[in-house]
């Protein structure tokens, strides 16, 4: 079936920083208002491209191949399978509530918007390629705008966090190219096409054994991986809020996606063989992010923090997928399901707390008291993103994390038994920063704190993205019936 | 109307009044509690319906909700007995709650969110009650404890009150753990969540051919774990005293009907699956039995009124667990039900005398006065504490009767002896509450707490309309009569639950437990209620036991000394770790390699005197090197 949706989805970043840099510089409204739209747009398009999935036929679907650079194989080939329809929904809602968090922006606003429309393009780009260079294009296309958005407009360190991130994945993408150019080198097939690859058949076991670890830790090293993670919450802090919001909610997914999509699908045996060793590293991560949260007192460390321990069990879900056996499926629907409702969740906790912050200018949890009384519609929108972070039942991620959970307890017990023993210290960091900032008395310092406004562009992006929560934590098949197709067909 | 509907009437209408109230009445007090209110009613109209002629053999009405793989997910009413009377109880004690929260909560500024919360606590429990799979039933065990969260924390400008939530959310949620793990090996072991299935499964004699021993005592262990956090059992049970910080219609709801009773009867809905372990019931009498007699000796020592009511608790629900550990599903079950009734009526004649008083203290309330202005709560206060007691022919007589009567047998004599002497300390920290607020002794050598420890926001006194408005006397009087009545029903239970013999002990049989009652009844009179009596109890005799008991055994001391340090320190650990290990050791490589940059770059001085020295050198140590090979 070839139809061109995947490229227009691609094309509403594109065109949004075309105009946006076209537009004159002082019109702020109007380069808010087209990066909206085409924000928009974008989410329009992905709930086409959800309802035009066939998910009886499955597999790789709306496929658009074209030659890019013929005498190297490379191609521009693009095509989602259920995952990619799922996480390029989660970009389109990332990228529009994002421009709307932003809304308020006053300095080089033009400039901006037009990283972030470059980022977004980036993010599109890779979760819908299917060429190892342009999935590889892509992928550096979506980490490189963050230098500049966090270095510029960012607080707290900013330089120093920016350069931090960008030297942490550089090195990730240091280990990745290798590793890729060797998938290619070895494939023997003389192009890049990652379903080719998988089905060549031309990688034997040594190999795969030798080149997984590559890929996985340069992936991994997007995704947060335990240890190689600290640059992830530096960045979240030093971040502005919608970036933030895009770098926890969708960049880190690029990771965790590249190991699915590249790693685990072309050199299987070589997951198989890995599986266990990081599956142990994925459940360090989650038990650990959620200590190293209890003690962080700057709200944006905590979710940094949570989010390394919930991106544990997305990659604590890949490895039991990996590992094979009975409780593969649960393991890869769960894990996708959680980068899906983890990149709405967190995109929540930081809109929630960029408001906070973008009146008080500090986000120390010991400074604050009483929130919920003081801005009761903030506060309970970052209630319910922390609520959603506890797993609690109605809340998407819920579900996800009982399927990863079910499954490591049939596939990895003992680590199981740790990842979800992870839950007490999760409610218990969460419940701390509740008890210190959101309930208690009131801190008169912030008396003057004005709450959402009802009538305010900024209630949008929360309550879409509280929505969504709540959808797919009443309705979970929706989402798990497209997560499932991807696996029968890419099997 | 057929019984689908009314299940579905039943089930929803507490849901609906929350997300209405929740969204759209949270300010308008009124209308947000009539809605809960009707709700309530609606609810307690349709759980009395199925009570008394709704299908008795396990009939399941459910919707399809989503499928898994090969499992078809369903959101479904189990009706059988348990569930029907559960769901009955439940629906009964927070309809009172409700009514009494009318008045209760009249003056207090987020009324509109309580109701609304109020509605969510009833929700959770009623689905969890009527649960038909495993699925459904850990969803709603969850947002039981998460309605008991936001309900504890209610007040959550006062930092105890927060401080209390998180406790309970985070002990239950360790024991939750455990049930979480049970539940996915039972699934796994039976490959079914639909829990008549699993009955059916676990119904028979013996196990099942293909269930190793083993495996079901892990499994009964496991989900028995989440019974300890839930329902407050040694060594998890420090939470509920603290959860009193809630507003007390809350503690009533909390302690009778909803949240612990869940505990209690996740047991009594597997309480086949749990005969089939007869080590892990072996492990469950024990810890019972322990709980039983801890938590009796600390509400000895409590003048807090609300205090001495959560420790009952906590040791009334270890006597249920007895009950069914020693095999009786009737004599756990029954005194779940006695329990709920009398138990939300002391907590309700608590609240009455808090409102008014301001105070929880015991002896500042006897002394205020309570006995004598507040005669139907006072005639509530008697009958619940009678009925907690055990004195016949009230409520709790007759299901402790059946409780101990089950633990016959040589194997069990210290387990029964266990009960005894725990029957014997609630007769008599009951009835020291009791004369302590009947029969205050002005000169006697009982303390004051200082400052008395209010927790209700603003005490009003007269100025405030009648002490005892209908809204507070007619739940009590409505439970006084049903703590009255409930201990005739027994039969009508057993039927319910479809038990063929109940045993029905003989006067001979009951004679012990009778004494013994009595026998609390009167120390407490010679310590507490007699004319002149120094009203400090027996155990100002024992230092040593007072202290002990005071400070609740030193558990939660121990606990903040070793667990919660424990968790501390180790996150402190992780803390260095990350910020030198993982982030200072990558900054350390990032200054290091500038340093060497830095260093390199020295190198490229301009001085030609320096390029020439080293080449030279180098193309020495070249020749050197090549006329050696």
């Amino acid at each position: 079936m070839t139809s061109s949706l995947l490229t227009m989805m691609l094309l509403c970043p594109v065109v949004a920083l075309v105009a946006t840099l076209l537009l004159p510089g002082r019109h702020h409204k109007a380069i808010k208002i087209v990066n909206a739209l085409c924000g928009f747009a974008s989410v329009v398009l992905a709930i086409v491209v959800w309802m035009q999935y066939d998910r009886s036929a499955g597999g790789y679907q709306m496929l658009e191949d074209y030659p890019w650079v013929p005498t190297l194989g490379i191609h521009y080939t693009v095509a989602v399978d259920g995952a990619g329809v799922v996480l390029s929904m989660l970009t389109a809602l990332v990228f529009f509530t994002g421009v709307l968090s932003m809304w308020s922006l006053e300095k080089r606003v033009k400039e901006y918007f037009a990283f972030m429309a470059a980022l977004v393009i980036g993010v599109f780009g890779v979760f819908i390629s299917l060429d190892l260079v342009s999935f590889f294009f892509f992928y550096e296309v979506a980490v490189l705008p963050m230098y500049p958005l966090i270095a510029i407009w960012g607080s707290t360190r900013k330089e120093y966090s920016a350069m931090k991130l960008t030297i942490y994945l550089m090195a990730g993408s240091a280990l990745l190219f290798p590793g890729l150019i060797a998938l290619y080198t070895h494939g023997g097939i003389g192009n890049w096409n990652i379903v080719q690859l998988a089905a060549s058949g031309n990688f034997e076991r040594e190999f795969q054994i030798f080149i997984y670890p590559f890929l996985y830790i340069g992936f991994g090293i997007l995704a947060g991986m335990f240890p190689f993670h600290s640059w992830s919450p530096t960045g979240h802090v030093a971040a502005p809020t919608a970036v933030s919001m895009l770098h926890a909610g969708v960049l880190m997914k690029l990771g965790a996606f590249g190991i699915f999509r590249v790693a685990m699908t072309i050199l299987p045996e070589g997951a198989a063989y890995w599986a266990p060793s990081f599956a142990l590293f994925a459940t360090i991560g989650i038990v650990y992010g959620a200590f190293v949260a209890m003690r962080q007192n700057d709200f944006k460390y905590v979710i940094g923090f949570s989010s390394v321990s919930h991106m544990g069990i997305v990659l604590l879900g890949l490895n039991i997928w990996a590992a094979g056996g009975d409780a593969a499926q649960a393991g890869l629907d769960g894990a996708i399901f959680q980068m899906f409702a983890h990149g709405i969740m967190t995109a929540l906790f930081f809109s929630s707390v960029g408001f906070i912050y973008d009146q008080t200018h500090d986000r120390d949890i010991r400074h604050f008291g009483g929130l919920v009384s003081q801005v009761p519609l903030a506060g309970s929108f970052f209630i319910m993103a922390a609520m959603c972070g506890m797993g609690v039942p109605g809340f998407a991620s819920f579900w996800a994390e009982l399927l990863v959970f079910i499954a490591a307890i049939k596939t990895f017990p003992v680590l199981g038994v740790f990842a979800i023993a992870g839950l007490v210290f999760t409610a218990a960091y969460v419940l701390r920063v509740f008890g210190k900032a959101m309930f208690g008395p009131r801190n008169p310092d912030w008396e003057k704190l004005v709450d959402i406004r009802v009538k305010s562009v900024a209630i949008w992006p929360r309550a879409i993205l509280v929505g969504v929560l709540l959808l797919f934590g009443f309705y979970p098949s929706l989402i798990l019936d497209m997560i499932r197709t991807a696996v029968a067909g890419g099997q | 109307m057929n019984h689908q509907l009314i299940a579905l009437l039943t089930v929803m209408a507490p849901l609906v009044a929350f997300a209405t109230v929740l969204i759209g009445f949270r300010s308008k007090h009124t209308v947000a509690s009539s809605i809960v209110l009707i709700s309530g009613l609606v609810t307690l109209v349709g759980a009395a319906l199925l009570l008394f002629n709704g299908p008795v053999d396990g009939t399941v009405f459910s919707a399809r909700w989503f499928v898994i793989g090969d499992h078809v997910i369903e959101f479904g009413v189990l009706l059988d007995g348990r569930t029907r009377m559960m769901g009955a109880v439940v629906a009964l004690i927070t309809f009172c709650i409700q009514i009494y929260s009318l008045s209760y909560m009249s003056h207090d500024p987020g009324r509109g969110r309580f109701f609304a919360f109020l509605a969510l606590f009833e929700w959770s429990m009623l689905l969890f009650v009527f649960a038909s799979n495993l699925l459904q039933m850990f969803i709603f065990w969850e947002l039981v404890g998460l309605a008991s969260f936001l309900l504890i924390g209610f007040w959550y400008e006062k930092p105890s009150a927060v401080a209390a939530a998180k406790k309970a959310f985070i002990m239950t949620r360790i024991g939750d753990i455990g049930l979480f793990i049970g539940l996915i090996l039972l699934f796994q072991t039976v490959g079914t969540l639909d829990v008549v299935r699993i009955t059916q499964i676990f119904a028979g004699e013996g196990l099942p051919e293909s269930i190793a021993p083993g495996r079901i005592e892990l499994i009964a262990t496991l989900l028995f774990i989440g019974v300890i956090g839930k329902s407050a059992q040694f060594p998890l049970h420090t939470w509920l005293p603290d959860a009193m910080e809630g507003p007390t219609p809350v503690s009533a709801l909390l302690h009778s009907a909803t949240m612990v009773a869940a505990g209690v009867f996740l047991v009594v809905r597997f309480h086949e699956l749990f005969l089939d372990a007869p080590g892990t019931m072996r492990f469950v009498l024990i810890i019972a039995t322990t709980t039983a007699l801890l938590s009796s000796t600390m509400a000895m020592v409590a003048r807090d009124m609300k205090r001495v009511l959560a420790f009952s608790s906590i040791s009334q629900l270890g006597f249920m667990l007895m009950g069914l550990a020693a095999g009786s599903l009737f004599a756990g079950f029954f005194h779940l039900t006695t329990h709920a009734f009398f138990k939300a009526l002391l907590f309700l004649c608590a609240g009455s005398y808090i409102h008014k008083f301001g105070t929880n203290d015991m002896v500042a309330m006897g002394r205020a006065g309570a006995a004598g202005k507040m005669k139907i709560t006072t005639i509530g206060l008697v009958v619940g504490g009678a009925a907690l007691a055990g004195i016949p022919p009230l409520a709790g007589f007759f299901s402790k009767e059946q409780i101990i009567g089950s633990l016959h047998g040589p194997e069990n004599l210290i387990f029964r002896i266990g009960a005894y002497a725990a029957a014997f300390l609630t007769a008599y920290y009951t009835f020291r509450m009791v004369f302590l607020i009947l029969r205050p002794g002005i000169d006697s050598e009982a303390i004051e707490e200082e400052p008395a420890g209010s927790q209700h926001a603003d005490a009003h006194d007269e100025d405030h309309g009648p002490a005892e408005p209908w809204q507070i006397v007619g739940p009590i009087i409505a439970l006084t009569l049903g703590t009255l009545g409930a201990g005739f029903l027994g039969n009508r239970i057993g039927h319910t639950l479809l038990i063929e013999h109940i045993h029905h002990p003989a006067l001979a049989e009951m004679a012990p437990a009778i004494v013994i009652a009595l026998l609390g009844v009167v120390l407490a009179w010679l310590d507490f209620g007699r004319k002149g009596a120094r009203q400090v109890g027996f155990i100002a005799r024992l230092p040593a036991a007072r202290t002990l008991f005071e400070n609740r055994w030193f558990i939660d001391t121990v606990y903040k000394a070793v667990f919660v340090r424990l968790a501390v320190g180790f996150a402190k650990l992780m803390f260095g770790a990350e910020t030198r290990g993982f982030d200072g050791g990558a900054d350390k490589l990032g200054q290091g390699t500038v340093a060497a940059g830095s260093q390199m770059a020295k190198a490229h001085s301009g001085r030609l005197q320096f390029y020439v020295g080293t080449a030279f050198v180098l193309v020495a140590v070249l020749v050197f090197y090549l006329g050696l090979s």
